[in-house]
């Protein structure tokens, strides 16, 4: 501190220390006091010397005042001192350094520089621009002082942010290109200047208002991150905080922000409109009808918003981008707000004036919003529609010259491929549908076209021209128009009327300039005759007219006459070039050598050159408004420009060229049509081949999905096939064993292991029976011999014919068994039969399975193997039969071993019976016995009473003696 | 139009890999053979439906070109969603995932969605990434994933609206924290920012949206070291 006021006071009095000096001292101490404090006292007193010594401190301190923003972060004072210094180095602008303690007031960033400046202020001003830009370049050499300058904006500190803020600000006025190109790459750069917008002090957010109207002029990228970060929402909402238009200059702020977010962005544009911030809008036009406070402010905020809405709908736009911005502008009402104010009272000339043109751009090019516009009326009494009094305005030599232009221009835009439109206006001067009661905008143009005023004869002759571009169906119509010039005398068409004043016009006493009218009325004869054929024959057929022209273009005018001239020559051209023929005395070739005799045709091109040569015509073709800085430079039309553009080439070729090349370009275009035919006719044939070929190609789509499908069946097929041959491999393999054991066991053979299991259960079967059989033969012969000593027994016995029967019966079951054993031959045979067969039907699938590969084979394979599973199946249907009759043998058996046990209960029967016999044998014996010694002791008695008796009885009696004698014999055992 | 929710996608990956076209298909759903470089960003949106919610989605195209790094690199913070983007015919967009992954989760809040898209897969014959390295990639990383083609337009709408989906589950989930009064904050997400009165069209219920998200908040009371 003593220093500091050592300094002051060496200012006061005594041997003064030079400014230098005294700054290379706090210099120092800046760089080597230890104490912070110390510091601070250094850089407080560099701040405060920093305007008087503005070179000497730039020079020397700013190094260290860089230093001291790196290394004393953690002090909010010296930063903001520090801060502070580097602003009154770097800012040129002495106002603002001024106003830097007050708060709220922002200056106007463009209007503060020059106001009341005198000529030594400019020098020192010009002086302090080359000081700023010079510490500017100095102060960014290094990038990261941006990035640290960035990084201090994150501090909350008020000391530190707002002069942070505004030490960037004047960094990005003096090098705003490097400046941007360092905070888009440094990171979150732009994100974090958009927090600066969110901050709750209310200058901290306007000076960042301020700095990111700096930071986003002409650089796209940043404006893209700007949008991105809602920048629209959050400047809306303040702008809607702060009372729309009514608000105050952070309104504007905000405009100008917004303004320079869109320009020429068609992604924030976009972007903009997706936000549905269009609408948004709408609520800022509701000026309504208190025409009490039309403030200076309140028009430049308005300005700026109709400047906004122009910028979403301009014509330089791409055509699909501004046909969706004016589509929501009408839905959402805004069109409609904007015809509000137009046809409202008590509104500032400019900001009518602003009015018409935006609503031209909104409804340019757009059907439905020029259908609106065409249906608005003007709140008169009675109600007059608003294209009639906006054309009252322009032919009006009362209204500013602006407020006239911008109505052309929105008539323009009304008419702006339009055809409907452009009917509309003609009919209102086609004499069905006059209406004498009422003004029409024909009538006005009319007026227009013919007043005493050269501004509105040209303004009228554009806005007519304008309702006939590119609409034949209207040039034609148009010429069906009458006028009455004056009682008495024939009434004239507005063709000739038009040719009238050109030729005449030295009669008329107008105000404005004479070639303002002509080249008016020449640029709408243009527009009417080019293209139309019929309306050529109509300018031609007046004899005065083509003596005329050639007069004007052969005669040597001076400078202001050109352009007249070269309209001229641009008229007859035309003539030329859609030229039917129709009039004997006009045509081509006469005119052509017309131009020849009396003009000259090189003279004749370089007179049509004129136009194009013209220094306002380049202007008029750049943008469709129709902007002049003064009146009399109103000369050219923006349609018109591209009309020549478009003629003026073809113009030149058609009067350079001979009848006889004329001649030749017709044989040419005769076999050109020709060729054209021919490629017609081949066009044609490629068209129908390209459908043959579309056809084809569907066809061939369709086939490969089906041979597709196909592929999967025989692929399917194959496996199938695989399989069946697995199947057949082991089937063989069953076979081979079959064989081998049918070598060893004699046994039979079969195609399947089921009937190899059935082959065996049958030959277990036939063994069975077979033991059986044996068995039952063995019982059969035991009961035969059985039978047989019982034969022997009862030879004599009454019984005999009983055992002859019972072996008769033997004897059938014998031949049942015979003829079942061969029915088992039989059986036997037949399965070596099956055998041999199934042999052969696998050797048969051996010699298939060898050569199959290719499909053709695999068919015969499939086939072959269709064959042998047919007869696998007839082989088991036969093995199926033979275990049928197998099961009939059995059953067969069963009825003879059934009969066996019969014939065994028989036998049974027959031995009781037997027996029987044999009890009744001894019965009869012991009778016979008995008898025999009744006969003998009768005898005897006979004998003892002297009877005679036989001998022979007597033998017969020994006989049966002995027998009975035996029977005795056994009876007494 | 009205609308409950939007969202602020961003589309990242190596330049040529059909970023543009697949903003356009979505947007416009058409596709462009020939495509200019995009130069820094471009913005596209449109309207979908989730859960009867109409949900505005605003989606900045971002230019692949290592050039345009640091420039693309702004619009991570504040994006809700992101569509990685690689080209299956081309291996070494595959190969840089890792970077501009990195890249993102640095710049960008822990909380926004990641899509992996695979574009270009009507190119079958010139396929060099397979699908299922995608999908190991996404499993591996967190991230969702499809392959798309913005040529066919296949899975082009699911690619934009799953992403939606899966964001409105995490509002749904509470993980984005819904607050009125943060608008003020300095690291204030306004991905969701309150829908628009308009005059035509009847007004959803008005959510006065800002979102937060919840570290962020924890992110701005700590000192700045």
């Amino acid at each position: 501190m003593n220093f500091f006021r050592g300094v002051m006071g060496g200012q006061a009095a005594g041997p003064q220390p030079s400014g230098a000096e005294t700054i290379q001292k706090l210099c120092d101490r800046v760089a080597s006091s230890t104490l912070l404090e110390d510091r601070r006292d250094a850089v407080r007193a560099l701040k405060s010397l920093s305007k008087k010594y503005r070179m000497e401190v730039g020079t020397q301190a700013m190094e260290h005042l860089i230093n001291i923003l790196q290394t004393d972060r953690s002090d909010s004072e010296i930063l903001g001192y520090a801060l502070d210094t580097l602003y009154n180095l770097i800012c040129n602008d002495e106002e603002e350094e001024q106003d830097e303690s007050e708060d709220a007031v922002t200056p106007i960033p463009a209007s503060g520089k020059h106001k009341n400046v005198s000529m030594p202020d400019e020098a020192m001003q010009k002086q302090s621009d080359d000081l700023g830009a010079q510490f500017t370049e100095q102060f960014i050499q290094d990038p990261e002082h941006i990035t640290l300058i960035l990084s201090l904006l994150e501090e909350f500190d008020f000391h530190v942010r707002w002069p942070g803020v505004k030490l960037l600000t004047a960094l990005l006025k003096n090098q705003g290109v490097q400046v941007q190109g360092i905070i888009l790459v440094s990171p979150m750069g732009v994100s974090r200047l958009m927090d600066l917008l969110a901050d709750s002090r209310e200058v901290i957010r306007n000076d960042g208002l301020l700095l990111l109207q700096q930071l986003t002029k002409s650089n796209a990228a940043i404006q893209k991150i700007v949008a991105f970060e809602s920048a629209f929402e959050r400047l809306l909402d303040i702008i809607t905080e702060e009372g729309s238009s009514d608000g105050g200059i952070v309104v504007e702020d905000c405009l100008l922000l917004l303004l320079n977010l869109l320009k020429n962005n068609s992604s924030n544009q976009n972007f903009f409109k997706e936000g549905s911030y269009i609408q948004r809008m709408k609520p800022w036009f509701e000026v309504g009808d208190d025409n009490s406070g039309w403030s200076a402010q309140k028009v430049t905020n308005l300005h700026l918003m109709l400047q906004l809405v122009r910028v979403m709908v301009s014509p330089v736009n791409s055509p699909g981008a501004s046909a969706s911005c004016q589509k929501s502008m009408y839905q959402c009402g805004l069109l409609q707000q904007l015809c509000t104010i137009l046809m409202a009272t008590g509104v500032p000339a400019d900001i009518l004036t602003e009015t018409i043109n935006t609503v031209s751009e909104v409804i340019r090019g757009s059907q439905v919003n020029q259908d609106y516009f065409a249906s608005v009326n003007a709140p008169s009494n009675p109600p007059r529609p608003a294209i009639v009094v906006l054309l009252m305005s322009m032919v009006n030599e009362r209204q500013p010259f602006v407020l006239r232009c911008a109505v052309l221009y929105c008539f323009q835009c009304f008419l702006y491929k339009n055809q409907k439109g452009q009917g509309e206006i003609v009919a209102t001067l086609l004499p069905s549908t006059i209406d004498a009661n009422s003004i029409s905008a024909g009538q006005l143009l009319c007026g227009g076209l013919f007043s005493a005023d050269s501004l509105s004869n040209w303004c009228a002759s554009v806005a007519l021209a304008h309702a006939l571009q590119d609409n034949l169906t209207q040039k034609e119509q148009l010429l069906r128009v009458q006028l009455a010039t004056s009682l008495g005398k024939p009434p004239v068409s507005l063709l000739q009327q038009c040719t009238n004043i050109l030729s005449q016009g030295d009669k008329i006493a107008r105000r404005g300039s004479k070639v303002q009218t002509r080249v008016g009325l020449l640029m709408l004869l243009c527009t009417w005759i080019n293209n139309c054929p019929i309306a050529v024959t109509h300018f031609l057929h007046n004899q005065e007219n083509v003596p005329f022209l050639t007069a004007q273009i052969s005669e040597n005018l001076g400078e202001d006459e050109r352009l007249v001239q070269g309209l001229c020559a641009l008229l007859l051209g035309i003539c030329i070039f859609y030229n039917d023929n129709s009039l004997e005395n006009y045509t081509k070739d006469k005119l052509k050598q017309l131009i020849e005799k009396r003009i000259g045709k090189e003279n004749f091109v370089e007179k049509l050159g004129f136009i194009t040569k013209h220094e306002l015509y380049s202007r008029a073709a750049q943008k469709p408004q129709p902007v002049f800085l003064s009146p009399e430079q109103m000369l050219f039309d923006h349609e018109f420009t591209k009309l020549v553009k478009e003629l003026e080439g073809v113009i030149t070729k058609a009067v350079h060229k001979s009848s006889e090349d004329e001649k030749k370009e017709e044989d040419v275009k005769k076999t050109l049509e020709q060729h054209d035919n021919i490629v017609m006719q081949y066009k044609d044939l490629i068209r129908e081949q390209d459908t043959q070929i579309q056809e084809l190609k569907e066809q061939v789509a369709t086939m490969t999905s089906q041979s597709e499908q196909m592929q999967t069946t025989v692929t399917q097929q194959l496996s199938q096939i695989q399989q069946h041959k697995d199947q057949y491999n082991i089937i063989k393999l069953k076979l081979g064993k079959d064989s081998q054991s049918q070598a060893n066991s004699q046994a039979d053979s079969q195609v399947n292991g089921l009937q190899t299991e059935e082959l065996s259960q049958l030959r277990e079967d036939l063994e069975k029976l077979r033991q059986q059989h044996t068995l039952l033969q063995a019982q059969l012969s035991d009961k035969d011999a059985l039978i047989n000593t019982l034969r022997s027994e009862t030879a004599e016995g009454s019984a005999a014919s009983d055992n002859t029967e019972m072996l008769k019966e033997l004897d059938a079951l014998r031949s049942q068994v015979h003829s079942q054993a061969t029915e088992i031959d039989q059986m036997k045979t037949e399965r070596q039969e099956l055998l041999r067969k199934a042999e052969a039907a696998s050797s048969e699938a051996v010699s298939s399975s060898d050569g199959s590969l290719d499909a053709a084979k695999m068919a015969e394979v499939e086939s072959r193997l269709a064959a042998q599973t047919s007869e696998t199946e007839r082989l088991k249907e036969e093995s199926k039969s033979l275990s049928k009759s197998r099961v009939d043998l059995d059953q067969q058996l069963a009825a003879a071993t059934s009969t066996a046990a019969i014939l065994q209960t028989e036998k049974a029967q027959l031995q009781t019976e037997v027996q029987e016999s044999k009890k009744e044998q001894d019965d009869l014996l012991m009778l016979l016995a008995d008898q025999d010694q009744k006969i003998h002791s009768l005898k005897q008695k006979l004998k003892a009473l002297g009877e005679p008796v036989d001998d022979e009885d007597d033998l017969d009696a020994r006989d049966q003696t002995d027998d009975d004698e035996e029977d005795d014999d056994e009876d007494e055992d | 139009m009205a609308y409950a929710y939007l969202f602020k996608y961003i589309i990242i990956g190596d330049t040529g890999v059909g970023k543009s076209c697949l903003l356009l298909q979505f947007t416009d759903k058409r596709f462009q053979p020939v495509h200019d470089l995009t130069i820094g960003v471009e913005f596209g949106a449109r309207m979908i439906t989730i859960d009867g919610k109409q949900i505005k989605l605003q989606i900045w195209d971002t230019a692949g070109q290592e050039s345009f790094r640091s420039i693309t690199r702004s619009y991570y913070r504040g994006a809700a969603g992101a569509l990685l983007v690689y080209d299956i015919t081309r291996r070494d967009t595959f190969n840089h995932l890792t970077t501009w992954l990195e890249d993102a989760r640095q710049h960008s809040n822990s909380n926004m969605v990641i899509m992996l898209i695979g574009n270009k897969s009507d190119l079958e014959s010139r396929r060099e990434v397979k699908k299922e390295e995608g999908e190991a990639f996404a499993r591996e990383h967190g991230l969702i994933f499809m392959e798309t083609s913005a040529k066919t337009a296949s899975n082009v709408e699911e690619a934009f609206i799953n992403t939606a989906k899966e964001i409105y589950e995490k509002i749904q989930e509470g993980v984005f924290d819904i607050n009125n009064e943060v608008r003020h904050t300095s690291l204030c997400f306004s991905f969701l920012l309150k829908p628009l009165h308009s005059s035509s069209v009847p007004v959803f219920p008005l959510f006065l949206l800002s979102v937060v998200f919840q570290q962020c908040v924890w992110f701005a009371t700590l000192p700045l070291s």
